[in-house]
């Protein structure tokens, strides 16, 4: 799967960090812990081709990810810091357009399962810009279910979430896992998820 | 060669060559200016303003020369990522910008005189000052993105981008039916201009490209100081 | 087969984002119409003063009016992060431009085109060139979107200046405005003109995925 061999990112005159190792595997949750600025948003963005690395190299299924980016994007969720769902429309018209631009193979039944589990379901006509940034948030992780990949690259997943929320992740995290699929995610301290890598920045 | 692309190699050439380069350059204004105030005759038909020209033609060339040389560094720089190159062009765009705005100013002081108006809208000199405007630019560019890296990339695109107005620049005279008097001088034919006037003109010349070398080895010193931990 | 329907699905996309925000594009076309307005009281309303430089007008407000939303041409999706969602869907940036000036072209310069007869009739433009103008401003809006996806990309990381956007545009495009006004005013070398036009267009058409696409990556690396 996805191996990074020690993997180091320079800006224009600073380190931003050195010597990463790592590697997803089918099964496994790793968690990036680190301070504000320590590079854990850069970190995850090199591992998906975005930044390139100053040293060091990252492998997908054996060959070089840079000769290989597309085969990697097919299998890979990417969210992000910044919340992707476009602000103007309802929460009905971001589903459908992720369904429709990801070609998704989930169903009606499943996806009104997902919004009725982070409680979206009578926000279905609202604009995203009505949300509350927590609603905002939870919005954002129905792409996990919708796009049905492999592996999940999470940036800080579990900030202004409230305490059942991180329980129902917790819960969609090691389903996940036991599903095969792989996980990192970024976040500056860890609420009780259960981890099979640990990497300090 | 080395020092046209390596920083440090440029350094010290340029600590070696910068006096001689200012000296001759003041040697060669000297010899110049002299040649084409006193000792280079009237023209028949534009009496003296002709010696306008002997300031007007080195900095057109000039500008056009500063130009095509950016458009080649910012090949090596995006291409080869020879950073020498970024260096290249933030140091060197505000002193092309003067070349052009020193061509245009004289230009309409020529035109005054010749042709009764400070400036048409003819094409060679709608295309001058859009090259002028470039320089602009350019300048602005380097100015106002936070971002180094950005900011030096997206300049260099902009600088290849902008060239296509160099091929507009150089054969406006020749593909419209314009005011502007065409080329007199070309390397394929035998020029059509009085070895009396060609002998200032080509010493104005080499003063201008003395003094531009000058001023752009002090401001790529500059700029190589000011990213020193960059490139070490 | 999944490429297509990741195409259409982008318009699709486009397409909700832009009707939600339909008074945007309302807007401009009001500013367009409004220009016109001043433009007449500040020459005064001579017909023949204006048959004369009504399409000189036009052309400059048109031009004016869509370098308006070029701000929105890259900035929301790079701001939220929708590029790089695009870019993991599997599609190239330089793809990616692509599509983007297509949408720049359907959802901003469609509805000027559509509004030019009503311009024409305020300017006192005959009807028999109304051919010549759409024809022109059909190659060069194309060309303006395709400026328009350079320069916006250009400046997605140039917080401080972004009227530097606008002044780059209305820089290259002064041969399209030479080429598209001489096209109505010599009816005669029609032919020429338009061919000329339409090789601009292929250019810039050439030329936009790449540098695009170069600007957008650097962008999203050093953002």
């Amino acid at each position: 799967m996805l191996i990074v061999k020690d993997l180091s990112v320079e800006r224009i005159n600073k380190k931003i960090f050195e010597n990463i190792n790592l590697s997803l595997t089918p099964g496994n949750i790793t968690i990036l812990k680190g301070k504000n600025g320590s590079g854990k948003t850069t970190l995850l963005k090199t591992m998906l081709n975005i930044i390139e690395p100053s040293a060091g190299s990252i492998f997908w299924k054996g060959k070089l990810l840079k000769r290989n980016f597309y085969d990697f994007y097919n299998h890979t969720t990417y969210i992000a810091d910044t919340t992707s769902s476009l602000k103007k429309l309802t929460v009905k018209d971001n589903v459908n357009i992720w369904r429709k631009f990801f070609i998704s193979n989930i169903n009606d039944a499943q996806i009104e399962m997902a919004l009725k589990t982070l409680k979206l379901d009578n926000y279905l006509n609202k604009k995203v810009a009505t949300l509350s940034f927590g609603e905002t948030k939870k919005l954002e992780f129905l792409r996990l279910i919708i796009e049905n990949k492999k592996v999940w690259i999470l940036d800080e997943p579990l900030s202004n979430l409230d305490e059942d929320s991180i329980e129902l992740m917790k819960q969609t995290f090691e389903d996940h896992s036991s599903k095969e699929g792989s996980i990192i995610f970024s976040s500056h301290q860890n609420p009780g998820i259960y981890v099979t890598e640990e990497i300090e920045l | 060669m080395k020092f046209l692309v390596n920083p440090s190699k440029f350094n010290e050439m340029a600590d070696y060559i910068f006096k001689p380069v200012l000296i001759l350059s003041i040697i060669l204004f000297a010899i110049g200016l002299l040649f084409s105030f006193y000792l280079s005759p009237d023209d028949y038909q534009q009496g003296s303003s002709v010696r306008i020209m002997y300031v007007h033609v080195p900095s057109a060339w000039l500008a056009l020369l500063t130009y095509a040389i950016m458009t080649l560094y910012s090949i090596m720089a995006l291409a080869f990522r020879i950073p020498f190159g970024f260096i290249f062009n933030t140091a060197v765009a505000p002193i092309g910008a003067v070349f052009t705005l020193i061509c245009i100013i004289s230009g309409s002081l020529w035109g005054k005189p010749m042709w009764g108006t400070w400036w048409v809208w003819d094409a060679r000199l709608t295309s001058v000052a859009i090259l002028f405007i470039i320089y602009l630019i350019i300048i602005f560019m380097n100015l106002s993105f936070e971002n180094r890296i950005v900011r030096e990339k997206v300049v260099a695109i902009f600088v290849l981008v902008g060239s296509v107005n160099l091929p507009i620049v150089k054969f406006s005279v020749d593909w419209w039916n314009t005011l502007h008097q065409p080329a007199t001088i070309s390397k394929l034919s035998k020029p059509s201009i009085d070895p009396s006037m060609m002998t200032p003109l080509i010493i104005m010349t080499f003063a201008f490209i003395m003094i531009g070398i000058a001023i752009a080895i002090l401001r790529i010193k500059t700029e190589i100081i000011s990213r020193k931990s960059y490139l070490s | 087969m999944n490429f297509l329907n990741k195409i259409i699905f982008f318009y699709y996309r486009e397409y909700k984002l832009n009707m939600s925000g339909a008074q945007d594009i309302l807007t401009n076309i009001i500013f367009f119409f409004v220009s016109i307005f001043i433009f007449i009281f500040s020459i005064g309303p001579d017909k023949q003063t204006i048959s004369i430089i009504g399409v000189g007008i036009l052309w400059t407000l048109l031009l004016l009016s869509s370098t308006l939303s070029l701000r929105k041409f890259y900035q929301d999706d790079f701001e939220n992060g929708n590029l790089i969602i695009m870019h993991l869907n599997g599609l190239s940036f330089g793809f990616i431009a692509i599509l983007k000036t297509f949408s720049h072209f359907i959802f901003v310069q469609i509805p000027f085109l559509l509004s030019i007869p009503i311009a024409c009739i305020l300017l006192n433009i005959a009807n028999d060139k109304l051919f010549y103008l759409f024809a022109s401003f059909g190659i060069g809006s194309l060309i303006l979107s395709c400026l328009g996806s350079i320069s916006s990309s250009m400046n997605l990381m140039n917080q401080r200046n972004f009227l530097l956007g606008s002044v780059i545009i209305m820089i290259f495009s002064v041969p399209i405005i030479i080429f598209s006004v001489g096209i109505i005013n010599m009816e005669e070398s029609f032919n020429s003109l338009i061919n000329i036009l339409f090789g601009i267009l292929l250019i810039v058409f050439a030329i936009n995925p790449w540098a695009s696409g170069l600007c957008l990556k650097l962008s999203l690396e050093n953002n």
